[in-house]
């Protein structure tokens, strides 16, 4: 039973329309039709009572006239003969009775008389029954004939009339009735789907609409908009997406702008850092130039004021760098190149040949920019040298359309909540050691230009110590053409 | 929750709408109004009694007959020995022609207004009137007498003043 119920329910859920469009549709048309069925069974039911009564009226309005027109003529007391010639009057089917006299009886009524002939013995009144003989119905009329004085007074003279009349004929037009009713009500379908079609068309138009805008706001286009149509629930909502989509513009656009504002400080502040810098550089290079001379602890002091000095250009040079990429004015310059030979060189430039081991299958072509390359590898290197420990190994290969520039050392690895920053700016992979040579923003820089390239640089652990990844395409995009 | 109620307010109507649409169903006895009448045992006449006054007499015709009988049958006299009077004299031909209108009984008798009596005039109304009720007529039926000379008379609307 209860698996039944289920099965019926989950039959149900199928068959439950899952569109706005359907459900409106099914909706209006279930409305419509079964407020036209009412109202033409209604009408129907109304008319067809109408029908009936008058029809019930009439057949009773004749007998009553043809027994009102011959009773004066009538002897009375009456004998079998009267009551006879009463009956013919009357018509066929028909019982006409005195007491104990009966008219002859051959097509008299039979069923549903003896309710009839009580109440027409109760109420001294015309009866009318409407029943069912066979399956036609027919409606049966018994009367009591009055005797009236001349002043008014009615009693029962003690003759009754009791007749049937047929009414398939009052039968068959209410069933024409009913019919037709059943045709309006089927005519107001078509209208209904077409009602439907339209309001599912006037509610489904501005919520289509309103998830394009939705979409073209999530894909990144905030000047999307709606116009809202009408003064409905749908027009309010979209008004709301609106103002919405106007707010989330406007915070974007003054984060974008407070954005600007730093990347903007950075540039300026390492613009003016550059000229007393170099003349600082200029005075530590004489100073250092004559500390063969000086005492040893002047001298010492001498060498810190140079190697800090030394440190300071090239973290106002990273800046620069950094804010040019920030800019968007970084530019690259494509050649041809050798992703082995650039690596040695890098090396050899660094004095690090002897410290760092190379490993590449012969010549591994490329078209990069050789001053970013270099940078990127002197980067990586140099951090593997500094925070990591030896052997620091670097492997080129070119791996189908790529070229792959691994960079691995034997030190612990990236601790895990450096992992994932290890590529930030001023992100240092240990806080103790903050007055390592390092600017803080190598590795930023490396990934920077690894992306101008096209490639991508990704920092893991390969449970042997830490290993940097830097993929460049052998030909950056927009310049298969040319190549 | 929406559904059940829908389901609730639907079924029941469609189920009227069936019923009401189906053919037509036995009944019960129903009134189907007055009884017709018309049968007595003979006719009323109404002539003049000893102390003036009008008086109904029953004639055991065995049936009602018609307003015309009646009326000619009262123009032929009350007879020797009944001891009645009459308001009209007596004429050779008593052919009565009877006209039935919504509210008006028309009896156009073979009298001239000399012929008769206000009191006759008051026995062929009340005798009219009396046969017209008994045989279903309505009670406040007026009577119109013609009588064979022109006149006033003729087109008077007259009551029984026995009957209410």
């Amino acid at each position: 039973m209860t698996g039944g119920l289920r099965r019926a329910g989950a039959w149900a859920h199928r068959l439950r329309p899952r569109g706005l469009r359907a459900r409106l549709l099914v909706a209006f048309v279930l409305v419509t039709v079964v407020g036209a069925a009412a109202a033409a069974w209604a009408a129907a039911g109304s008319a067809g009572t109408a029908l009936v009564g008058g029809a019930q009226e009439r057949l009773t309005g004749t007998v009553a006239d043809r027994v009102g027109a011959l009773a004066p003529e009538l002897d009375y007391p009456p004998d079998r003969e009267t009551l006879d010639r009463l009956r013919a009057a009357v018509g066929p089917n028909t019982l006409v009775t005195y007491e104990d006299l009966r008219s002859a009886d051959a097509d008299a009524p039979g069923p549903g008389l003896g309710a009839v002939r009580g109440a027409v013995r109760e109420r001294n009144r015309i009866v009318v029954r409407r029943i069912t003989d066979g399956g036609t119905p027919r409606l049966l009329v018994g009367m009591p004939v009055m005797l009236t004085t001349p002043d008014g007074e009615r009693t029962p003279s003690g003759i009754e009339v009791y007749t049937v009349r047929d009414l398939s004929g009052i039968e068959g037009q209410v069933d024409v009735l009913t019919r037709s009713a059943g045709g309006a009500s089927a005519l107001a379908l078509p209208l209904a789907v077409l009602l439907a079609l339209l309001a599912a068309r006037g509610v489904l138009r501005p919520v289509r609409d309103l998830r394009d805008t939705a979409r073209r706001l999530a894909d990144g286009d905030l000047g999307a908009r709606t116009a809202p149509q009408g003064a409905d629930e749908l027009a309010a909502l979209t008004s709301t997406v609106n103002e919405m989509a106007a707010s989330l513009q406007a915070s974007m656009a003054q984060m974008e702008r407070m954005r600007a504002d730093a990347r903007r400080f950075a540039s300026d502040v390492s613009h003016e850092l550059r000229t007393p810098l170099s003349t600082l550089t200029a005075v530590v290079d004489v100073l250092a130039s004559e500390a063969e001379e000086m005492e040893a602890d002047d001298r010492e002091s001498v060498e810190l004021a140079v190697a800090e000095t030394r440190r300071l250009v090239r973290l106002v040079e990273d800046l620069m760098e950094v804010s040019r990429f920030d800019a968007g004015s970084a530019d690259l310059r494509l050649e041809e190149a050798d992703a082995a030979e650039a690596v040695r060189d890098c090396l050899r430039a660094r004095g690090w040949t002897d410290r760092v081991a190379v490993e590449a299958e012969g010549r591994v072509g490329l078209r990069a920019d050789r001053r970013r390359l270099d940078v990127i590898v002197a980067n990586l290197v140099g951090n593997a040298l500094r925070h990591g420990a030896p052997p620091v190994r670097v492997h080129v290969a070119a791996d189908g359309d790529e070229v792959r520039i691994e960079v691995d050392d034997g030190g612990p690895g990236l601790s895990e909540d450096v992992l994932p920053r290890v590529f930030d700016r001023f992100s240092k992979g240990d806080a103790a050691r903050t007055r390592s040579p390092g600017s803080g923003l190598g590795l930023a820089i490396a990934l920077e230009n690894a992306r101008l390239h096209g490639g991508d640089l990704t920092a893991e652990n390969t449970g042997g110590g830490a290993q940097f990844v830097l993929r460049l395409p052998r030909t950056p995009r927009g310049e298969e053409g040319e190549w | 929750m929406v559904r059940p109620f829908v389901l609730r307010m639907l079924v029941p109507l469609l189920a009227v709408l069936l019923a009401a649409g189906c053919g037509l169903r036995p009944t019960g006895p129903t009134d189907g109004g007055r009884a017709p009448t018309g049968v007595a045992s003979g006719v009323t006449l109404y002539f003049i009694g000893g102390d003036g006054e009008l008086r109904p007499d029953f004639r055991g015709t065995g049936r009602l007959g018609t307003v015309s009988d009646a009326v000619s049958l009262l123009i032929t006299g009350p007879g020797r020995d009944s001891g009645l009077r009459t308001g009209i004299a007596p004429v050779s031909t008593t052919r009565v022609t009877v006209t039935t209108g919504p509210d008006v009984l028309t009896v156009l008798v073979p009298l001239a207004i000399d012929e008769v009596t206000p009191q006759g005039i008051d026995q062929i109304v009340c005798t009219a009137l009396g046969v017209h009720v008994q045989s279903g007529g309505a009670q406040d039926t007026e009577v119109r007498v013609g009588f064979t000379t022109a006149g006033r008379e003729s087109e008077e609307l007259r009551t029984c003043p026995l009957f209410g």
